[in-house]
């Protein structure tokens, strides 16, 4: 039997859609499953049982609510897909719009994370779902950092100030062997609280981590005031709104 | 008054369709297409930082984010008063003609290609891929590859496929390798031969049929960009076109002659009489010639009466993916493309407004900016194509909906003025921004 597929959009961009409908394995996807909901692509309004849901978009809306929780009812397994419905996403700069993971109202089975998520990352997770296998995207073990290709000699205590959080543009450069950490030039990197698996895609090109696929760990409040009593932020910074809840909501309780 | 609601399948994002009965059930008063869950991006966007705004806008939109982030960096650029050098616009033309191929591709394929099939008779049951895949296995295995394609140039060129990192104001951070050109020429030369075969299938199946009258355009004022009547979706000015009538430019910094916002209030206020219509069918309006000789062959084969329909936008569609991959297999062979340029400091602020225009795949973006005494930005409106689209599209949905309902029932009225949206290819979520 075919593991029926459900995929939702909240209130997004669909870029986690237009990521998986580009993706090298979709049309093995779309053989080895069955979609039986997935209104950007056919015409089925209503919600049957199914064996996975994927949504995409995070929560603004009290009508999605009930969406999820129809969802959850008729599922056997629901993830997050993106950094919207994993963890708020980009909407979490609002400060009139609500915006919140569909982790905070129904119970998930796991995030696929990413602004959007990263082609083999979803492609590798989308083949294990359907052969009914583990996903352990979810339980970040690692930071950016951990990885990095400008790590260096491992340090935690930053003595420079951070009085930028973009390099000027004549000072980007792709990385090099001997580059040095962004914390170390004055730049803010968000790599120490933001998960591993994007491939610092970002840092390769020159660019400072913004924290796009989410936090490393479940208590991102707390981690980012550890970080932020590591390093020296200019003033300046420290009174510039959206840096750090930029793609992830902060959230005080479980 | 009885009002029915039916939810929109097959287009990007969450839209609604609308109708309005009297209040005896007799008549159809209105239909309209309505959108929800506006993001409010431009507030968001207020007193951040101007190297901030690419990459915060791209985020507006999954399918048309290269257009958003490139629009956001030319307001930028004219604030500072300065041009980005000539490789970096090439490296943004291809990042633009990737995003082109894969949005036109997506909707081409899984929203409006079952529709065309069915409004003329080809076949009815088309409900899902399944079905397309079974029917049509090689125009499946074609569009899968130009989406994949289209992705992959964008990864190339973006730095990411989806929301691109490589799009800066004052330029790109982008050189490319010789090994990538090879291999973007390769991507696009493969999209040349596949698109030959959509095209040729696509006047096969449809060139001879003549399309129903419902689809026509009523008098619409086309507004598309052109560069000296050539098609070109990055460096070219806005121009407006009525039936028959020489084309006048539309001066951007006075757009607020035609149209305005209440950022507070959803939706654009017009103040011309006819409706606007933007994106491809618009854009074939306007320019004079596609500067490619297959094009014009192409075009030929259809009857005039396809010009004003809103389904020859399909064709379009697929024609100007094979225009700019023709053109950007051009751009692969300058020199410049991987010249090694520094890019521009942002220092002198020249402009206390900016106006940035691009033409994304469904149409053209307008984004105005102003600062503050501080240089600090205080307003920010976004134009966006499907906005404009709109009033045609409910002026179109409604005529149609008042002619079925002489004959059907209302629920197949709701689905069918559906077909009307779609061939517009809503971008909801730009819209909804």
């Amino acid at each position: 039997m075919k593991p029926k597929i459900l995929i939702s959009s909240l209130t997004g961009c669909s870029g986690c859609i237009s990521t998986l409908l580009s993706l090298d394995i979709f049309p093995q996807f779309l053989e080895r499953t069955k979609i039986i909901y997935f209104p950007f692509i056919m015409d089925v309004e209503e919600i049957e049982e199914c064996d996975i849901a994927l949504i995409e978009g995070c929560v603004s809306e009290d009508s999605q609510v009930n969406l999820l929780k129809k969802i959850r009812k008729q599922t056997k397994k629901v993830y997050s897909i993106g950094t919207c419905a994993g963890f708020g996403g980009i909407l979490s700069l609002s400060k009139k719009r609500i915006a919140e993971p569909v982790s905070k109202y129904i119970e998930i089975d796991g995030v696929i994370p990413g602004c959007p998520p990263p082609s083999k990352l979803l492609g590798n997770c989308l083949i294990k779902l359907i052969e009914n296998r583990e996903i352990d995207v979810d339980i970040p073990k690692k930071n950016l950092c951990a990885t990095c290709p400008l790590r260096g000699e491992a340090e935690e205590n930053f003595q420079t100030k951070i009085t930028q959080i973009n390099p000027n543009p004549e000072e980007i450069i792709p990385v090099e062997e001997d580059t040095e950490c962004f914390l170390k030039r004055g730049i803010l990197c968000l790599g120490p609280i933001t998960r591993d698996g994007c491939e610092h895609v970002c840092i390769k090109e020159g660019l400072p981590c913004e924290g796009c696929m989410g936090p490393v760990s479940k208590s991102f409040f707390s981690n980012t005031i550890n970080f932020i009593s590591l390093i020296h932020l200019s003033k300046k910074i420290r009174n510039y709104d959206g840096i750090f809840y930029r793609f992830s909501k902060p959230t005080f309780k479980r | 008054m009885l009002k029915i609601v039916d939810v929109c399948t097959r287009v990007e994002g969450h839209g609604k369709v609308k109708i309005y009965l009297d209040n005896k059930n007799e008549e159809i008063t209105q239909a309209t297409f309505e959108i929800e869950a506006y993001r409010g991006f431009e507030h968001i966007l207020k007193h951040k930082k101007l190297c901030d705004l690419p990459k915060i806008i791209s985020r507006i939109c999954g399918l048309c984010h290269a257009s958003q982030s490139i629009a956001s960096c030319k307001t930028i650029e004219n604030i500072y008063g300065i041009e980005p050098s000539e490789q970096s616009i090439l490296v943004r033309k291809l990042l633009m003609t990737g995003e082109l191929i894969k949005s036109h591709s997506l909707h081409f394929f899984f929203q409006a290609f079952p529709d065309l099939l069915r409004i003329f008779n080809i076949h009815q049951k088309i409900l899902s891929p399944y079905a397309i895949i079974k029917n049509y296995p090689q125009l499946t295995t074609i569009f899968f590859e130009l989406i994949k394609i289209g992705n992959e140039i964008d990864k190339i060129f973006g730095g990411r496929s989806v929301h691109p990192i490589t799009v800066i104001p004052g330029g790109v951070i982008y050189n490319p390798s010789k090994k990538n050109i090879t291999l973007a020429r390769k991507y696009f030369q493969k999209v040349l031969m596949n698109l030959e075969v959509v095209i040729e299938r696509f006047i096969e199946l449809f060139s001879k049929k003549i399309p129903p009258e419902e689809f026509m355009i009523p008098n619409p004022i086309f507004l598309g960009m052109h560069n000296h009547g050539i098609f070109d979706r990055y460096s070219g000015i806005l121009g407006f076109k009525e039936d028959n009538k020489k084309i006048t430019n539309f001066i951007e910094k006075n757009y607020t002659n035609y149209f305005n916002k209440d950022i507070d209030l959803n939706g654009i206020d017009f103040s011309i009489g006819n409706n606007i219509l933007v994106g491809p069918l618009a854009r074939n309006h306007i320019v004079e010639s596609y500067d490619i000789e297959e094009v014009s062959n192409f075009l030929s084969v259809f009857d005039k009466t396809w010009y004003k329909n809103i389904l020859f936008t399909n064709f379009i569609r697929l024609l100007e993916m094979y225009v700019e991959t023709f053109k950007a297999l051009e751009l692969l062979n300058d020199p410049l493309v991987n010249k090694n340029e520094s890019l521009l400091s942002l220092t002198n602020i020249k402009n206390m407004d900016g106006i940035g225009v691009v033409e994304a795949p469904r149409g053209i973006l307008l984004h105005h900016y102003h600062l503050n005494k501080e240089n600090s930005i205080d307003q920010i409106k976004l134009f966006i194509a499907t906005e404009i689209n709109i009033p045609l599209i409910n002026h179109m949905i409604t005529n149609y909906a008042q002619k079925l309902y002489e004959k059907t029932d209302i629920d197949t009225i709701k689905k069918e003025i559906q077909l009307i949206i779609r061939a517009f290819d809503p971008c909801i979520s730009c819209a909804t921004h």
